[in-house]
């Protein structure tokens, strides 16, 4: 009497969980081309990675679409529903951090061509960089595996580039009295803040990997009540 | 409402159905005073309060011959809310319900046991008057069922008629009924018209109205919208929200949405047991139990 059923909106909710997760290695690939860019001054990779940007908004409005469709035609309730509302919420961190990493490219071409650039500070952008993507692709297996614990060590991970974003302040402030190299420091800073928010929308969708787990939704670090 | 000492036949008249489906297999409605096994006046009567209307189920197992279709199940129904059965066909949810007004018995072959206490008092003590147990347990069927031959108001007031009420007091009574099931202002020009010449989802209501007109204190629902439109479906559930202020309704559907929309509780049962209790937006939400997960999310049904 009891029979398997659904297995085409089963399979459907399986493929738009797929094609949200890889909007996360579309966003990888576009900081890692923002990264190059940031360190070889390459102004038409920037601009590519700005265009590019189209296909992970395109990505977005895609599957949220198809989630709307879900949810007014298939009902689905329980995990169905905290999956389709995660991924929700999954899409739109994707797209933001797709933006953020538009922000960066948009101000290379500021700095000139040959810009004042401190090294130091390059190479700290740079381990931010790197070390964020590491939070992207952790995120995105946490998310496939629905493994909270590796999503909550998202929070530990997200405190390392958080340091480093500290470090680029400091550095800024030691840089001296030269405008030009001021100048630079000052648009390399939005880059180093635009890196930090791509972490923290990647501890938001390592939040919501706990939500679909759990049913409940907890801010894994609450920024305005911080605990230390 | 005194449920032990009302002999007359009444209630099993108001709430026994010329629908075959309402009792498939004896096809006759109730068996009428043989059934109505009352002790002598007042002996195990117990007086109660409107308002009132709590059902608990303890140890309730239900067979239909060999077949055992309800399993031990333990379940309180609070007075005044709306709790909704779901679970798969077969699953012993309609018997459930049907045990908890003594109509599941009326199936050759068919047997309960344990005890149905209606705020607190077992309804299956043999001093137990079941046409009274009926008219304090009113039920409505998956099709609308007003008596073919009779108008919308004689429908409404067919149970009352019986009781002998006086004449000025059934026009009131089953104006209030009427207007209690939300039909009043479709019907009040043509009451004495036939109800079996209401649309679908009037005559539902009409039979909702004539339920109520006894002034039960539950009412069992057997997916009462299953033969209606979405509009009519969309009356009857809202009518259900109003209801529930005047009496504990028990809607078994299997319409999940419908649940979610109407219920403050949820029971979901499988093969005959109770799998999962509890507020509608949890289950819906946040099952306990993974084969709740697996029914309600539809990956099995």
């Amino acid at each position: 009497m009891v029979t398997e059923t659904r297995t085409q909106y089963q399979e459907e909710l399986e493929r738009l969980e797929a094609s949200a997760l890889d909007g996360l290695n579309l966003v990888s690939s576009a900081l890692q081309r923002t990264l190059e860019a940031v360190e070889h001054q390459d102004v038409e990779l920037a601009q590519i990675v700005v265009a590019d940007d189209d296909r992970i908004d395109g990505r977005y409005l895609e599957v949220h679409q198809s989630l709307i469709t879900l949810l007014a035609t298939q009902s689905p309730v329980a995990t169905d529903l905290r999956l389709i509302s995660a991924l929700l919420h999954v899409l739109k961190s994707v797209e933001r951090m797709g933006d953020q990493c538009v922000n960066i490219c948009k101000v290379i071409p500021l700095t000139g061509n040959e810009p004042p650039a401190d090294r130091e500070m390059v190479a700290l952008i740079l381990g931010m960089g790197k070390q964020t993507r590491a939070l992207i692709g952790q995120a995105k297996r946490a998310f496939a595996e629905r493994d909270v614990e590796m999503a909550r060590d998202l929070v530990r991970q997200d405190d390392f580039v958080d340091d480093l974003n500290r470090e680029c302040f400091r550095l800024a402030l030691d840089l001296g009295d030269d405008a030009d190299q001021r100048e630079w420091a000052m648009t390399m800073l939005l880059a180093a803040r635009a890196i930090e928010r791509i972490a923290d929308n990647a501890v938001d969708i390592g939040e919501q990997v706990a939500f679909v787990v759990t049913g409940l939704f907890r801010e894994f670090e609450d920024a305005s009540h911080p605990t230390t | 409402m005194d449920v032990s000492k009302d002999t007359t036949e009444s209630a099993a008249m108001t709430e026994s159905s010329p629908d075959p489906q309402a009792n498939p297999q004896t096809g006759s409605g109730f068996a009428g005073p043989s059934m109505a096994v009352a002790g002598s006046a007042g002996q195990g009567s117990v007086k109660r309060n409107r308002g009132e209307g709590t059902v608990e189920l303890m140890g309730l197992n239900a067979y239909y011959g060999s077949t055992h279709a309800v399993r031990g199940v333990d379940l309180g129904f609070a007075a005044d809310k709306v709790t909704a059965i779901i679970g798969p066909s077969g699953c012993g949810k309609s018997t459930m319900v049907r045990c908890i007004n003594r109509m599941h018995e009326e199936i050759d072959g068919a047997r309960a046991e344990g005890q149905v206490l209606l705020d607190g008092l077992d309804l299956y003590d043999s001093r137990i008057d079941i046409v009274a147990v009926r008219r304090a347990v009113g039920m409505v069927f998956q099709k609308p069922n007003p008596f073919p031959t009779m108008s919308v108001f004689d429908n409404a007031v067919s149970g009352l008629r019986l009781t002998g009420v006086s004449r000025g007091e059934l026009d009131d009574r089953g104006r209030e009924a009427l207007v209690a099931a939300g039909l009043w202002e479709e019907v009040k020009d043509r009451l004495k018209a036939p109800g079996v010449g209401l649309s679908g989802g009037q005559q539902q209501r009409l039979c909702i109205a004539r339920a109520l007109a006894v002034e039960p204190e539950v009412l069992l629902m057997d997916e009462p919208c299953s033969a209606l439109d979405p509009v009519a479906t969309l009356k009857i559930e809202e009518l259900i929200g109003e209801l529930k202020q005047r009496v504990t309704i028990v809607i078994v559907t299997h319409n999940m949405q419908q649940a979610a929309r109407v219920a403050d509780t949820t029971v979901f049962m499988l093969d005959g047991e109770l799998v999962e209790v509890g507020p509608t937006e949890k289950l819906f939400t946040t099952p306990d139990d993974d084969r709740t997960e697996q029914y309600v999310t539809g990956k099995f049904g």
